[in-house]
């Protein structure tokens, strides 16, 4: 039966080419959007190629402190997580690493300027870097300060001309470092493993930073397991309350959690509560889902309109389907399966058009080292979003049709 | 005639009411697109206040926090040489130092509430006496900061006009004190004591931080001292420097080499104000053209819906028309109506759009929030208005012209 409703909806798709064409152009466009904002999401908080690991991990990217008056937002410092943080229960890991930098590089004359990356040696363990050269550095380098440096095939290009750097001298804010490894690019939007140039923590100009409780650092964790997780986030909350706060006449809190990237990003957005960080990614998912059904309010209006105009049309047909004894709950089903049918089609230009789009933001260099793919998480989103599409632009119409009185039908009148 | 267009329309309801849904949410699409761009232009057409040729930005990293008064004195002295050293540079023309400058991405606001109740917020910045001189801003009423200064038993400030105007209306402003009531959080007499006023030394015409498309804003400048003996008083975070006509951009690393000479556990990060300017307007155009390109394709997708929809519709009322024409309504007459009656839903989206957007003023919202004149938008309203009606009526023209191409005689039996 659904074959046979398949073949009728291609003939009466192909019957009417200028609506056809009407209805997928806002189908594929409006899906095209979606899909484009889906692959973006995946892209920066999906699993990422350097961070396989990342269902078991946990950050901890952004602090909040906060009093009566006054509320300050930054990452956490050294001493926050050097003292707390190292003997969390159910840990196999952590790794302690600053935010990047710029710092810039002298050649000629020219300015080269790099992300600098200062990170401890966990680092390396916790996630996995596609080496062309050489290798990371070790706990050796980092307990003796050695200046030694990875870096990204982009600053091999910009300082050594694109050869070979392995044991090359590289100048980076007046420090001078030996290359032991190149890595592939890392996407920006990735901010754990982004970076252009990494060196061991130790080589920092001044040791200042181990004194400080907030400011510049990030933390992250490698659980044991997947249930070892909740016991390292409430175990760090209930010793962040005897945390010394630097300025215990504005602040007496703070809020540091060890969340997935995805909670800490949602902390960070416009009308979150950033004190109360457990319900945030929730709010989160539902402000996104309300912003995209605004968004696909029009076009499923406009697809209604245009289908209701096509169920007029047919108003003979229907009326001698009515009229041979097709119960009202078959054409709303033969109605649904033709709509569906067509947003899929649309789904899929949709789909074709947003890797062009991707495409050409990847090669717009907006989001450094971004490559924006489409992977089969991507599809899958990108289809569902069709059929949730055709279910909503199609249920009204279908009922409507259903409600023709077969005798004004038969003679094809729509009121 | 509008009375027989109105019955036409009801009898036609449900799906009228669809398209007025349509042309109502297209309504408000293209609103918010103009509504920024109305606003960006209209800011664009006020001076920002300052000059930025040749003039490079020095931030500076002092990789320790200064909240230890030794360490806060020891900072001051080092920033004290590093303005003297630079200043010595044969390349510099002007040096000074503060907190902020234009373009730049870090801000300060503040707020304060004055005798009588009112409230009054601003944005801040703390500056050297070389500030004004070397972004050239013209001085409205009184004069700069200077050494006339040093001996001043209250704090110094220079605040732009819109500020002046908001404390002290009409009447002038130099010389007066301002008369900020008493910090409700802070009952402490001894501390009130210790709250130095704010003594208004001149007036500037204008300081817009942010740029030429940025809101107009308050603003309030601090001097700032670096041979200041209080060890309370702020540190500058940049330093600005103009350079003389035809110095190379290379002379960048001779820069950053004199300056890590003086602090050598600092690090320098150099730009032009012209690129960081470059950075700022992206900023403000990348996402309008986003939303744009966005809401472009959308009301494309709703013009050829409505189109396809008007056009069925006509097609479904030939023979209506057709007894139209044959008693006696001419070509003209039949293409009216069927504009006529688009126009008229257009109008009712239009109307109840508008009702909705005129409640968006009459809000409790703070005037320094939306930053939106009132002017901007009426002016947003009336283009927008215009708009839907040109792209509605457009959409009707070639449905309305197929309406009378039949003869009468043939339309009267069309099916």
């Amino acid at each position: 039966m659904v074959r046979h409703y398949l073949v009728l909806a291609v003939k009466v798709l192909l019957r009417r080419k200028f609506f056809t064409f009407i209805s997928l152009f806002g189908i594929s466009f409006t899906l095209l959007v979606l899909t484009v904002v889906a692959a973006f999401f995946d892209h920066a908080f999906g699993p990422g190629q350097e961070e396989p690991r990342q269902a078991r991990t946990l950050y901890v990217e952004r602090t909040l402190m906060y009093g009566p008056h006054s509320t300050s937002g930054s990452s956490g410092g050294f001493r926050l997580f050097d003292r707390y943080a190292r003997d969390l229960p159910g840990l196999e890991r952590l790794s302690l690493h600053e935010n990047t930098h710029t710092v810039h590089t002298y050649l000629d004359g020219k300015k080269i300027s790099s992300a600098l990356k200062r990170t401890d040696d966990e680092y390396w363990r916790i996630l996995e870097f596609r080496f062309v050269e050489g290798t990371s550095f070790g706990t050796a380098d980092v307990a003796e300060a050695r200046f030694v440096a990875v870096i990204n095939m982009a600053t091999r290009d910009r300082i050594f001309g694109g050869r070979p750097a392995l044991g090359q001298t590289l100048e980076a804010d007046g420090q001078r470092f030996r290359v032991i490894g190149v890595v592939e690019n890392v996407s920006s939007l990735r901010t754990v493993p982004y970076a252009d140039i990494w060196v061991p923590y130790t080589t920092a100009k001044t040791d200042a930073f181990k004194r400080e409780i907030t400011g510049g650092w990030n933390a992250m964790a490698l659980a044991k397991d997947k249930a070892s997780m909740a016991a390292i986030h409430e175990e760090f909350n209930s010793r962040l309350l005897r945390v010394e706060l630097p300025d215990p006449k504005d602040y007496q809190a703070l809020v540091a959690p060890f969340e997935t990237r995805l909670a800490s990003f949602a902390r960070d957005m416009p009308l979150a509560d950033r004190k109360d960080p457990e319900s945030q990614v929730w709010r989160f998912v539902g402000l996104l889902t309300l912003l995209g059904l605004l968004f696909v309010l029009v076009p499923a209006v406009n697809l209604v309109n245009i289908n209701i105009s096509r169920i007029m049309e047919r108003a003979s047909e229907i009326g001698v389907r009515k009229a041979f004894g097709a119960p009202a709950r078959t054409l709303v089903g033969q109605f649904l399966v033709e709509n569906i049918l067509l947003t899929v089609i649309g789904g899929a230009v949709g789909f074709v058009l947003s890797i062009f789009v991707l495409q050409a933001i990847t090669d717009s260099g907006l989001f450094t080292y971004a490559r924006f793919t489409i992977n089969l998480r991507v599809f899958g989103w990108g289809m569902a979003f069709a059929v949730l599409f055709g279910l909503i632009s199609g249920v009204y119409p279908a009922w409507r049709m259903s409600r023709l009185n077969p005798v004004q039908a038969l003679k094809g009148g729509s009121r | 005639m509008t009375r027989h267009l109105l019955r036409l329309i009801w009898n036609r309801k449900r799906q009228n009411f669809l398209l007025t849904v349509e042309i109502f949410f297209s309504f408000l699409t293209l609103f918010g697109v103009v509504l920024i761009a109305m606003q960006y232009a209209n800011n664009a057409r006020h001076p920002v206040g300052y000059q930025i040729a040749r003039v490079w930005s020095i931030g500076v990293d002092r990789k320790e926090p200064a909240g230890d008064p030794a360490v806060r004195a020891r900072h001051r002295e080092t920033y004290d040489q590093l303005v003297r050293a630079l200043g010595d540079m044969p390349e510099i023309e002007v040096v000074a130092a503060g907190f902020t400058g234009p373009y730049s991405n870090s801000n300060w606001g503040s707020g304060t509430d004055l005798t009588g109740g009112r409230n009054v917020n601003f944005g801040v910045n703390s500056v050297t006496d070389g500030y004004r001189d070397l972004f050239d801003i013209p001085i409205a009423e009184g004069r700069w900061f200077s050494r006339e200064d040093d001996a001043a038993t209250w704090k110094p400030v220079v605040i732009n006009r819109r500020l002046a105007h908001q404390i002290f209306g009409e009447g002038n402003a130099v010389g007066q004190i301002i008369p900020e009531a008493p910090d409700r959080d802070d009952p402490d007499p001894a501390s009130a004591a210790k709250r130095l006023s704010k003594r208004i030394v001149g007036v500037i015409d204008e300081f817009r931080q942010d740029g030429e498309l940025s809101a107009p804003q308050n603003y309030l400048f601090y001097r700032m001292r670096l041979d200041s003996a209080d060890p309370e008083a702020n540190l500058p975070e940049r330093i600005f420097v103009r350079l003389r006509p035809g110095t190379p951009a290379s002379f960048e690393e001779s820069l950053v080499k004199r300056a890590m000479a003086v602090a050598g556990s600092w690090s320098f990060e150099v730009e032009a104000v012209e690129d960081m300017r470059t950075d700022k307007l992206r900023s403000y155009t990348t996402p309008l053209m986003v939303v744009g390109t966005i809401a472009g394709f959308l009301l494309l997708m709703v013009a050829l819906g409505l189109t396809g929809v008007v056009w069925q519709s006509v097609t479904q009322r030939i023979r209506e028309f057709g007894l139209r024409r044959a008693k006696g309504a001419t070509i003209p007459n039949v293409r009216v109506q069927v504009l006529s009656e688009i126009a008229l839903m257009t109008s009712l989206a239009v109307v109840a759009a508008v009702i909705l957007l005129a409640q968006v003023p009459l809000l409790p919202l703070p005037r320094d929030l939306t930053g939106i004149p009132a002017s901007v938008f009426m002016a947003s309203i009336v283009v927008t208005v215009i708009a839907i009606y040109v792209l509605t009526l457009a959409c009707g023209w070639q449905p309305s012209r197929l309406a009378t191409r039949i003869q009468p005689a043939e339309a009267l039996h069309y099916e």
